[in-house]
């Protein structure tokens, strides 16, 4: 555990139900995530990837146990604050049902700063739109783009206010394979030129292959931890654990 | 950015918006309708008096002691004209008089008024001292010429020119038509039907024996008013008083500004009714748009939005439709007040050319109201929206925690029963004043009404299954799929079926208090009367002339004849109406129950019948005095002739007519004249004897016993229908509610149907469904609110004293009646969602997550 991490969890357990019908979403879980590093959560459906990402993201709440985004504990947060916290500090991407579909493209991106009532840093927007390559669909609505552009909306907004960590929850998952690896080389080129910091969570092997570190999970626990991954080592792995 | 975001929302879905809107609009018309109507009216009416009283300095009348509508001033010898007239500084003094005078239609009907006096005028073109204006033809001049009022005229399609038949009180006339008027700058008088003569032919023809009414006065240029006044004053003889112009203004005004108000009151009650079905309905719109906005709503707070904004978001969008329909509903309550004035005119109205008046009381009030509505609507829809936790945007099975079932279960019985006692302490115990006991009520009424809509839900899933049974059967697998929807969310169908409850509460609350009112009045009028035959004016509810008893009493068929003439008076310190009748007659036509004395001791000179429970509250019994104070002023010490125990016919004192004639010189005029048949006559031969003795007066009506009681009973009736017709907006927009929350809830289901419909089920199938869904829901609300509506009807009856209500009828077809109307219109309400459903593309609803 590392001063310097951007986020990380300790000891974190979230149970749901009482007595003989509980269930640990997660039962214990510590970790923490480097600056500016990629990092990858896989596990079979119910080992509690999803949980940990939205108690790590403040969207949640744990039942014991301490959350961290850089310096802050979550649980010593007052709603404002966690409000405050997911707006400034954590970009968050959703697998579907990401962008308010009243809102245009442009509006979309800049939500989560309109909603602090600041401006932004025009030049870093820019950046963004470009490296997302957007540039002509600003004005459009939602339902007037594919879901690739969608998703791709989604990172630039999760991007604009320059947060300490991104997490994105199964961020190709409704996505074919072209725009998927669009999306997740625009993530890679987010750590590796601007020095972000991404979490995401996946099912997919060739996905969290980008990655810098996989990390398995299963029946909320962690059960490995992978440096350096690539496609095959995920797959080798993952039939190891019996996925 | 959440205005932004807010009209943006609201474009997207601006079908709920413009319906949202239109339910505040028509809350808020109706409200600012009422208000306006009444202020302009009061306003015209107020301009109208104004204009009539400017040219008349001082008026010389009779006194009169009871100050109300019912009394009416005795009439002044005409000689005193030419008196005041001597008088140094009057210029001018005009006697002036109304009375009966009935037009008959060119069918030889009588022209009817719906209770407006049926008049008969002298007309002085000259004098300028009358609000008569000519507006076609010219001024009656010879004994066979007449003018008639402009309004009546057109009404009828009388034209200068024709030949026109009037009823006076010895009998049929006919006159021409020379000229049409009205009064002041309306082409009517006020809703009464007006023949208007030159003054000596008017004297003649409506026989006045010598009398006026009022004498007007103009006083003399330079002349002081308050002099002129005094010297008049000293020359009057006793119990007759001279005004000013201004202060029969006043006093005119103050009348119809009473009239005016309790009309406005009325309306403003069913307005505001409308604009809590408004609340109810949109309330509910707003909780299943919020529901179906849940994923962007914490979408927003998961990128960072906080509670207060996402409340701001939903409160704007709100606020932006209401504020927007508000300002249209007052409008539309412009619109509403122009309507019902074109009503009322065509039904015989002839109000004057009213300008509408829009006060900025009116504007604050509808504001309220329009605003207030939804603010009320959306307050605890908005408190639910900004606590959504940002997680729901990844798992919407998360959601937001409704009021749990034990809580529910609190406020609703804590709501139900604290509301319940304070309906049943107001009604009954009656504290303060009747405004005070009267809001008391309206607040525990209200207070059961929310309690129940909140405990309905807890009932709606079992209820529902219950009332679904048959339909489950009828409609196969579509009713089973109806049923298990209906019970899905079973608070949605509790507030859904609350705007309904709340209309149909009304109607059969209305519905039992009137029918056990008819029932009661019908059973009252049976025992209370042993006439064979009543006759009155059963169209315009006039006053007849006494020629009729007098021709009545003629009849050897007729074995009992007695008129029934009020007066008003002052007894023990209130003021009650006193009835005169034939003493000898009387007590053959009417079961009064006689406990102590009787009408032998009722004599032309002496003696009053009272009913018991008014004696008591004076303290006396037969035998002893009471002092009564006539309107008239004057004053006279009358024996108790006897007691009676039935007031049914609606008097509580009863005098003879020698004694009323001696009291007062007021031109005679009979309620109504009752006859008993003499034995050994046959029903034909007496019925057949009497319609040709009142042949020359139309608007008499004979009835029998029977037909009579029938008549009674069937205006009660009418009154439901008028209660019922009030409440069709607040109805209309209720089941405009189950329409719209049953499309709302077939796109919320839009991925299920699409499954469904993939599987296999028909359009046919599925449209029916979704329509035994509305009946369900509807049958729910209806269901509740007949009940409810039984326990306000029935506690209401019951709060009322015995001779007004004394036994309870349940109005079973009135009842049924509601409910087949209730599912039709809901099989109706449903057409369009039921269509929605089955259009639906099955892939792409497929495909929707």
């Amino acid at each position: 555990m590392t001063a310097s991490a951007a986020a990380g969890a300790i000891d974190a357990r979230k149970t749901y139900g009482v007595g003989d019908a509980a269930v640990h979403a997660l039962d214990g879980i510590t970790i923490s995530f480097e600056p500016a590093k990629f990092t990858a959560i896989m596990g079979p459906s119910g080992s509690g990837k999803s949980t940990l990402l939205h108690c790590l993201a403040g969207l949640d709440a744990l039942t014991h146990g301490a959350v961290f985004i850089g310096d802050t504990h979550l649980a010593s947060l007052s709603d404002k604050q966690l409000t405050e916290l997911r707006r400034r500090s954590v970009g968050f991407v959703f697998q579907a049902y990401n962008l308010i579909p009243t809102l245009t493209a442009r509006e979309n991106i800049l939500l989560p700063l309109m909603l602090g009532g600041e401006s932004g840093d025009e030049a870093w927007i820019d950046q963004v739109v470009d490296t997302v390559g957007l540039r002509n669909r600003l004005s459009h609505r939602p339902d007037e783009l594919s879901g690739g552009q969608q998703q791709r909306v989604a990172v630039a907004r999760a991007l604009a206010n320059r947060p300490t960590i991104i997490f994105a929850d199964e961020p190709t998952g409704n996505l074919d394979s072209n725009a998927g690896n669009e999306i997740l080389t625009f993530m890679r080129e987010a750590v590796d030129r601007y020095g972000q910091t991404i979490v995401i969570v996946t099912h997919d092997p060739y996905a969290a292959a980008y990655a810098d570190r996989v990390v398995f999970l299963a029946d909320g626990k962690i059960v490995h931890d992978m440096a350096d991954p690539t496609a095959d080592s995920i797959i080798d792995r993952m039939k190891r654990i019996g996925h | 950015m959440m205005l932004t975001l807010a009209r943006r929302s609201l474009r997207a879905r601006l079908g709920r918006s413009i319906f949202t809107g239109l339910a505040i609009m028509a809350g808020v018309a109706f409200v600012a309708g009422s208000f306006v109507l009444a202020d302009s009216l009061k306003s015209t009416f107020d301009n109208l008096i104004d204009g009539l009283t400017g040219e008349i300095d001082l008026e010389v009348r009779t006194e009169l002691t009871v100050d109300d509508l019912d009394a009416v001033r005795d009439p002044l010898p005409d000689t005193l004209v030419a008196d005041v007239a001597a008088v140094p500084g009057v210029k001018v003094a005009e006697g002036g008089y109304a009375r009966f005078a009935q037009m008959l239609d060119k069918k030889g009907k009588p022209v009817t008024t719906q209770g407006a006096p049926t008049l008969g005028v002298s007309w002085n073109p000259d004098s300028g001292l009358s609000g008569v204006e000519l507006k076609d033809g010219r001024a009656p001049q010879a004994t066979d010429e007449v003018a008639i009022d402009k309004a009546t005229a057109d009404r009828v399609g009388y034209v200068v020119g024709d030949t026109i038949r009037v009823v006076l009180k010895d009998g049929q006339h006919d006159f021409t038509i020379v000229g049409l008027v009205g009064l002041g700058n309306s082409d009517g008088f006020v809703g009464a039907t007006t023949v208007v003569w030159d003054p000596v032919s008017a004297a003649r023809w409506l026989d006045t024996e010598n009398t006026v009414d009022t004498i007007d006065i103009k006083v003399a240029d330079g002349a002081d008013v308050a002099t002129v006044q005094d010297a008049i004053a000293a020359m009057l003889p006793e119990r007759t008083e001279v005004v000013t112009g201004e202060q029969i203004a006043e006093e005119t005004k103050d009348q119809v500004g009473e009239i005016v108000s309790i009309f406005g009151t009325g309306l403003l009650i069913f307005a505001l009714v409308t604009a809590l079905v408004a609340a109810f309905v949109i309330n509910n719109i707003y909780n299943i748009s919020i529901s179906q906005r849940l994923r962007e709503l914490a979408l927003l707070r998961a990128v960072g939005a906080n509670g207060a904004q996402i409340r701001r978001l939903v409160l704007t969008e709100a606020l932006t439709v209401s504020v927007v329909a508000t300002v249209l509903g007052m409008f539309g309550g412009i619109g509403v007040a122009k309507a019902l004035i074109v009503a009322f005119d065509a039904a015989g109205g002839g109000f004057p050319d009213t300008p509408l008046l829009f006060k900025v009381r009116t504007g604050v009030v509808a504001a309220i109201v329009g605003i207030g509505v939804s603010v009320v609507s959306v307050l605890l829809p908005s408190l639910r929206a900004s606590h959504i936790p940002p997680v729901a945007a990844m798992r919407p099975d998360v959601g937001f925690s409704a009021l749990s079932l034990s809580q529910r279960l609190v406020r609703g019985t804590v709501l139900s029963v604290g509301g319940l006692a304070l309906f049943l302490f107001g009604l009954f115990a009656r504290p303060g004043s009747g405004s005070q006991w009267g809001l008391l009520t309206g607040a525990g009424a209200l207070g059961i009404v929310f309690g129940v809509t909140s405990l309905s839900a807890l009932i709606a899933r079992p209820v529902s299954r219950v009332i679904a049974a048959p339909i489950a059967r009828m409609l196969g697998v579509a009713g089973t799929f109806a049923r298990d929807n209906a019970a899905r969310v079973p608070r949605r169908t509790a507030r859904t079926a609350s705007a309904l409850m709340i209309g149909v509460t009304l109607i059969t609350g209305a519905a039992v208090f009137t029918a056990s009112l008819r029932d009661t009045w019908g059973r009252i009028l049976e025992q209370g009367t042993s006439f064979d035959y009543i006759v009155l004016d059963s169209e315009s509810f006039q006053p007849l002339t006494p020629e009729i008893a007098n021709r009545l009493e003629a009849l050897p068929e007729l074995s009992a004849v007695s008129p029934f003439r009020n007066i008003r008076a002052q007894i023990g310190g209130s003021t009650s109406t006193v009835t005169a009748v034939d003493p000898v007659a009387f007590p053959q036509l009417a079961n009064l129950d006689i406990t102590a004395g009787g009408f032998d001791r009722v004599t032309p000179a002496d003696g009053v019948m009272i009913y018991r429970s008014a004696a008591d509250d004076l303290g006396v019994g037969a035998g002893d005095v009471v002092d009564v104070t006539w309107q008239n002023g004057k004053q006279t010490r009358l024996t108790v002739a006897g007691l009676f125990d039935d007031n049914s016919l609606g008097s509580n004192w009863f005098i003879s007519v020698g004694l009323l004639e001696s009291i007062s010189t007021q031109v005679p005029t009979d309620q109504f004249v009752v006859a008993k048949r003499a034995d050994g006559v046959d029903a034909a031969t007496a019925r057949q004897a009497i319609d040709v003795a009142v042949a020359d007066f139309p608007q008499a009506s004979v009835r029998s016993n029977n037909e009579f009681v029938a008549e009674q009973k069937a205006r009660i009736d009418t009154l439901l229908f008028l209660v019922t017709l009030l409440l069709t907006v607040a109805i209309a927009f209720s089941f405009l509610g189950i329409a719209i929350t049953l499309a709302l809830s077939v796109f919320e289901r839009t991925h299920e149907i699409g499954l469904l419909r993939a599987v296999g089920m028909g359009r046919r199938t599925l449209r029916r469904s979704v329509r035994g869904e509305a009946v369900i829901v509807t049958l729910f609300g209806a269901l509740i609110g007949v009940a409810l509506g039984m326990l306000f009807g029935l506690a209401f009856s019951y709060a009322v004293p015995d001779n007004v209500i004394n036994g309870i009828t349940i109005p079973y077809q009135t009842l049924a009646f509601v409910l087949v109307f209730a599912v039709v219109a809901a099989v109706v309400a449903a057409t369009y969602p039921a269509i929605k459903a089955s259009r639906m593309n099955v892939l792409a609803a497929i495909a929707t997550e």
